[in-house]
């Protein structure tokens, strides 16, 4: 997707030539009421059929022009082009009508006079050229940089994502290096192969920055698989799961982040351990989620800036979604914690 | 009954982690250990071993090509280990009673073990290794009482360590007892195991929906979530079909 060009880009050569060939018309309504006047017709004729002729040599001057002679000397240059070219007209019209024997003789002078016929139309037709390579030089301008935001957007995510990984990686691992101090060698072989199972979900999941709800929801599960380990009985989960939603597109690595943030700063924080409820609805044509967890309160010296997981999902969600989408924090002063998102809702397709 | 056991890796300490597992149970007597393909059809041959644990990455000849290179008839059961899930299809398909991932995990080896008794009483034609009925209903602590709970109240169970935790609607009862030795309890009409650590009640299963990596995401009707191992779909999928016509 990423254009290395940086010269301008050049419109399809037959597209401003065929934008010119309605002066043809023109020229016909102008010749109307010359007909029947002896060889007029004859001769507007001629000028129209020199008109598309010129035409020709003249696009593939303007277009050489272009990016090479400052805008107001390549002005001069086609006036002066056009100006020859029409000269030549008269040129040709003169010896037509010498055939004719409509004139006596070549009279040079006359090849100066009435020139408004070509000339003007000539002129016209580089302004209508100038006019379409521009258009078509903006549009072509505004896809790259739409595509340049996009590309940005992509780095951005995946940068957000990459984030994520170490930093739930070395926690895990430095909870097994606690079960093996403790020597609860059961719970740490436990915990490697849930790990395992974790990265290996992960690490075949690919670049999508959206996955389906279910495939979120299994992911999260490999996660409380491990922190279960760790906390047992002292961690209460609820999951609960409107109808028909496990096809419902979410950011990727959207709930994981939320409920790691919910047990290390809630429920592990508290002796007795403590509930987290996770809900998944839909209103219409939103997709909500809930999740709530009982919590301590907190001494206002800690927690000098929020959960890296909390601002990561908060970031990546308005990269994804802008405006719409809804994202709410609330702390209560008990160190209950409530996190609601709106997304829109979409299906995604089944995986293959 | 005893287990006559071989193990295949290539590695020792993988061989080690075999051997550690397998010291617990009584009933398992080791026969043999070999690094490499070629010694583990040679071994087989000369010590008829019933339970082979096999790696599927050894030099020479892989595990899944030894498996190949015998006659159907002629293969013992095979526990399969490795650290990729990619070679699962085949390992089924050469009839392997079960895939183990590395790092090993303590519950899904009893789980083999015990698959691996099963069979080979099946084998052996011992009959009375299941009785004909099914507990339906289970004491479960609530303080100082005890509360019996009846099967068809229960939603789905969890592993909790050394406990069964019930799922009742909203309520979780906890019962002394390992989900591993519940299951065999349980009518396999009604219920099905879906995960290591889940069992569910057939008929509170809602919706269900396949992930990329072949596992799968059971809805049950009040809501709740469950995962289901690819190990475990087939059957699951087999008894919801039955299930729906009794």
């Amino acid at each position: 997707m990423i254009r290395s060009s940086v010269h301008p880009v050049v419109a399809p050569f037959w597209l401003p030539w065929l934008a010119g060939v309605p002066m043809v018309a023109c020229m016909t309504v102008m010749a109307l009421p010359e007909v029947g006047h002896g060889h007029a017709v004859a001769f507007r004729v001629l000028y129209a059929a020199t008109y598309l002729v010129w035409t020709l040599p003249l696009t593939f001057a303007q277009r050489w022009l272009r990016g090479r002679a400052p805008w107001p000397l390549a002005v001069l240059a086609l006036l002066a082009l056009t100006y020859l070219m029409s000269l030549a007209n008269n040129a040709l019209a003169e010896l037509l009508a010498l055939h004719w024997h409509a004139l006596p003789r070549f009279d040079w002078l006359r090849l100066f006079g009435g020139l408004d016929g070509c000339w003007l139309a000539l002129i016209a037709f580089c302004a209508i050229h100038a006019v379409v390579d521009h258009t078509l030089a903006l549009q072509a301008e505004r896809a790259r940089v739409r595509d340049a935001l996009a590309l940005a957007r992509d780095a951005e995510l995946r940068a957000l994502r990459y984030q994520l990984n170490p930093h739930f990686l070395f926690n895990t691992l430095n909870a097994i290096s606690t079960l093996v101090a403790e020597r609860r060698n059961m719970d740490a072989n436990r915990m490697l192969a849930r790990l395992a199972d974790l990265l290996r979900t992960t690490l075949e999941r690919g670049e999508m920055h959206e996955v389906p709800l279910a495939e979120e929801l299994a992911l999260t599960g490999h996660y409380l698989d491990i922190e279960k380990i760790r906390l047992g009985e002292r961690l209460a989960l609820e999951l609960r799961v409107g109808p028909d939603l496990l096809q419902a597109a979410v950011p990727a690595l959207l709930l994981q982040p939320l409920v790691e943030n919910a047990i290390r700063h809630g429920i592990a924080a508290r002796a007795g351990g403590g509930r987290v409820r996770l809900q998944v609805e839909r209103a219409g044509d939103r997709l909500r989620l809930h999740l709530f967890n009982e919590g301590v309160p907190s001494s206002p010296a800690e927690e000098p800036h929020p959960a890296i997981g909390l601002r990561n999902v908060r970031e990546r969600l308005a990269r994804l979604y802008g405006s719409a989408h809804a994202f709410d924090f609330h702390l209560a002063p008990g160190g209950d914690c409530r996190v609601e998102i709106s997304l829109p809702f979409r299906a995604m397709a089944a995986p293959a | 009954m005893t287990l006559r056991v071989l193990i295949a890796d290539d590695e020792p300490l993988a061989r080690g982690g075999v051997r550690a597992r397998l010291a617990g149970h009584a009933d398992v007597t080791l026969v043999g250990e070999c690094t490499d393909g070629p010694a583990v059809l040679a071994a087989l041959q000369a010590q008829a071993p019933d339970l082979l644990f096999l790696d599927v990455q050894m030099p020479g000849l892989s595990g899944l090509d030894v498996l190949q290179a015998l006659p159907p008839e002629r293969r013992p059961l095979t526990v399969l280990l490795t650290a990729y899930e990619q070679f699962a299809l085949r390992a089924f398909e050469l009839r392997a009673l079960d895939y183990l991932l590395k790092p090993i995990d303590e519950d899904r080896f009893a789980d083999a073990l015990d698959r691996a008794r099963r069979a080979l009483a099946w084998q052996r034609g011992d009959t009375r290794a299941h009785a004909s009925h099914y507990a339906n209903r289970f004491q479960v602590r609530l303080g100082h009482r005890v509360r019996l709970v009846s099967a068809d109240q229960i939603d789905w169970i969890e592993a909790h360590g050394d406990y069964a935790g019930l799922h009742v609607g909203e309520q979780l009862h906890l019962l002394r007892e390992p989900l591993q030795r519940l299951a065999g309890r349980l009518d396999p009409a009604q219920f099905v195991r879906v995960h290591r650590s889940a069992i569910v009640r057939l008929d509170r299963v809602a919706e269900m929906q396949a992930l990329s990596n072949r596992d799968h995401l059971l809805r049950l009707r009040d809501g709740t979530v469950l995962r289901a191992s690819r190990t475990y779909v087939d059957a699951l999928r087999a008894a919801l079909l039955s299930s729906d016509t009794p």
